[in-house]
């Protein structure tokens, strides 16, 4: 604590500095980034796990409502900084569950008046990739996006990130949490670092019979899990190799349908980000993808595979540089379909540093 | 015969691989090769190292022998595609008629003539007409798969096609290729689908205009979509 306060005490006054708030799923995250070296100045997150069955967005608000203010409390003292010291504050208001939005949204307005600066307004897939596209020093990658509530594979074209493939069903981390939920291997979904279905795969081997999903450019998750589930009720011995089966089916059709963005868009450069980023298994499949197109791929440190406030501040500091995103507190909205092909990406490809 | 001699396929293939390479996508290789005498093209179905060997196998083994069956009744549906010389699903190998056009992609890249682009988009349209009143569901719509020849535009890749005469298959393909001219020609995008619609009512009819109003709805369907409706108000 001391000596990020040390740091920060030879701290140019030109630098911008901006807080970040994250509130669209399980994460209450808040993020100071500066646009000069060491770039991160505080990440503070409080994560919200239930004891049992999944996230209901009511819980997650309340728990959120109990530690925002010490999650921002504690992002100052870890920073050593005062509020005057903030140029604007970046809020995530989309996409994501409404009432955890809503948390977020009451701290980032309430900052920006009391404090009289600006609110940024940020969307979080934004958010994902930019953090993926500093953390790599990946300029101009195809992406692969896959969380607990998002599957997509997207590129920048003309102004914005363009989706060029996304499931048309339930998202990538859903489909785990639900079949792990469903055969009760869940929760908790992660233990010793790695999701259950990792630690239950590890003694299976391949099934010939449940359904691999890929139209076009496009995944399909719905039926995997309805035949996972079935197949599991009706010989639940097979347990390993259904999660090796389910796993290896759904992961290589996502990393599928990036090789085909990538062949398809002509890009030399693949990222991951995303909760499911910080999957090795996913990683590997994708490494050697990349190289088997002569694409560089660069894995992004698993921190910051998850949702955080970092990314939200990062992001916020890029539009703060290029004057959009400016929102009165009045009027920051949440969006919970916000979708990431509506937000205008004027400093591409330049990244912070 | 050849899976009972795998000395025999690698024969095979490593043959066919000393031709000229045309192209690497992320599904296959194309050679560029004679057969009986024929300019021929040589589909070989690669390996993807990223995935297990028995998943591999059986995508690629199923993949082969649909693109064959789908590309016969195609071409018998009238619809401008290369003709099948042989087909070889225990080598996931293809020999197809070789068409030394153009990618319709490329075309409308490196042109600027809005002309050229809204007749290429409505017989891209066209074309998919013609195959869906055949049965079959392109899968892969996207402007990479299309080939300008000539003057005729051909449809290649039926690796990810099926027999369906469903409306919601068939709007699939309406909405591929709609994200597709999205992120690929953003700037023509709307000139390019509506033209792309012409030439596909063209050959449909009337029955058009329910996948044309389906194709919308999988657009809306795409999770986080702002027109989409939702339960909780928007504060």
């Amino acid at each position: 604590m001391e000596n990020a306060a040390t740091q920060n005490s030879s701290r140019n006054d030109n630098d911008t500095i901006i807080l970040g708030i994250e509130s669209t799923a399980h994460t209450f995250g808040v993020g100071i980034v500066s646009s000069s070296k060491p770039f991160i100045l505080a990440d503070i997150r409080k994560r919200y796990t239930p004891e049992k069955g999944g996230i209901l967005p009511r819980e997650v608000a309340q728990y959120f409502s109990t530690v925002a203010s010490d999650a921002i409390h504690e992002a100052f003292t870890v920073s050593g900084l005062s509020p005057k010291d903030l140029n604007a504050v970046a809020v995530a208001l989309g996409p994501g569950m409404g009432p955890a939005l809503r948390v977020g949204a009451t701290v980032a307005r309430a900052l920006s008046s009391h404090l009289k600066i600006p609110l940024i307004a940020v969307n979080h897939a934004i958010a994902h990739i930019e953090i993926a596209r500093f953390l790599t020093g990946l300029k101009d990658p195809i992406v692969l996006y896959v969380s607990g509530g998002n599957t997509t594979v997207t590129a920048y074209n003309h102004g914005a990130y363009r989706v060029f493939g996304e499931t048309l069903d339930i998202a990538l981390g859903n489909l785990q949490d639900t079949f792990a939920r469903e055969v009760g291997l869940a929760p908790p979904y992660i233990r010793d670092g790695r999701h259950v279905i990792d630690h239950c795969a590890d003694n299976g081997s391949f099934l010939e019979d449940l359904p691999y999903v890929v139209k076009g450019q496009d995944v399909s998750f719905s039926g995997l899990l309805t035949a996972s589930v079935r197949k599991y009720e009706k010989s639940p011995s097979l347990l390993p190799d259904i999660c090796y089966t389910l796993r290896e089916i759904a992961y290589s059709s996502v990393v599928e349908v990036t090789e085909r963005g990538l062949a398809h868009l002509g890009k030399k450069q693949v990222i991951v980000t995303g909760g499911v980023a910080a999957s090795d298994f996913l990683n590997e499949k994708v490494e050697i993808m990349a190289k088997s197109h002569n694409a560089s791929f660069i894995r992004i440190p698993k921190k910051y595979a998850g949702d955080n406030g970092v990314m939200i501040a990062l992001t916020g500091l890029l539009m703060y540089r290029h004057g959009i995103g400016f929102t009165e507190p009045s009027k920051a909205f949440i969006k919970q379909r916000w979708r990431l092909d509506k937000v205008p990406v004027p400093w591409y490809p330049d990244t912070l540093g | 015969m050849v899976s009972r001699h795998p000395w025999l396929a690698e024969g095979i293939l490593e043959y066919i691989r000393r031709y000229e390479l045309l192209s690497r996508g992320a599904e296959s290789e194309l050679y560029l090769g004679l057969f009986l005498g024929q300019r021929v093209v040589f589909k070989l179905r690669r390996r993807k190292k990223y995935m297990d060997p028995m998943l591999d196998r059986k995508i690629r083994r199923t993949r082969t022998f649909k693109e064959a069956r789908i590309i016969l009744q195609a071409y018998k549906g009238g619809v401008a595609t290369p003709r099948l010389f042989g087909f070889y699903p225990s080598l996931y190998l293809l020999v197809l008629e070789y068409i030394p056009g153009k990618r319709m992609k490329d075309v409308i890249e490196e042109s600027s003539d809005l002309k050229l682009i809204t007749l290429l988009s409505r017989n891209a349209g066209y074309q998919l007409g013609l195959l869906h009143s055949s049965g079959i569901v392109h899968g892969d719509t996207t402007t990479s798969n299309f080939i300008l020849y000539r003057d005729r535009l051909y449809v290649i890749d039926f690796g990810l096609s099926d027999f369906s005469k469903s409306v919601e298959d068939r709007a699939v393909d309406l909405h591929l290729f709609r994200r597709s001219i999205e992120s690929t020609h953003a700037k023509y995008s709307d000139i390019m689908y509506s033209s792309f619609l012409e030439g596909y009512r063209e050959r449909m009819g009337s029955i058009a205009e329910e996948i044309i109003e389906k194709a919308e709805e999988i657009r809306l369907r795409g999770r986080y979509i702002e027109e989409r409706r939702t339960v909780w108000r928007d504060i």
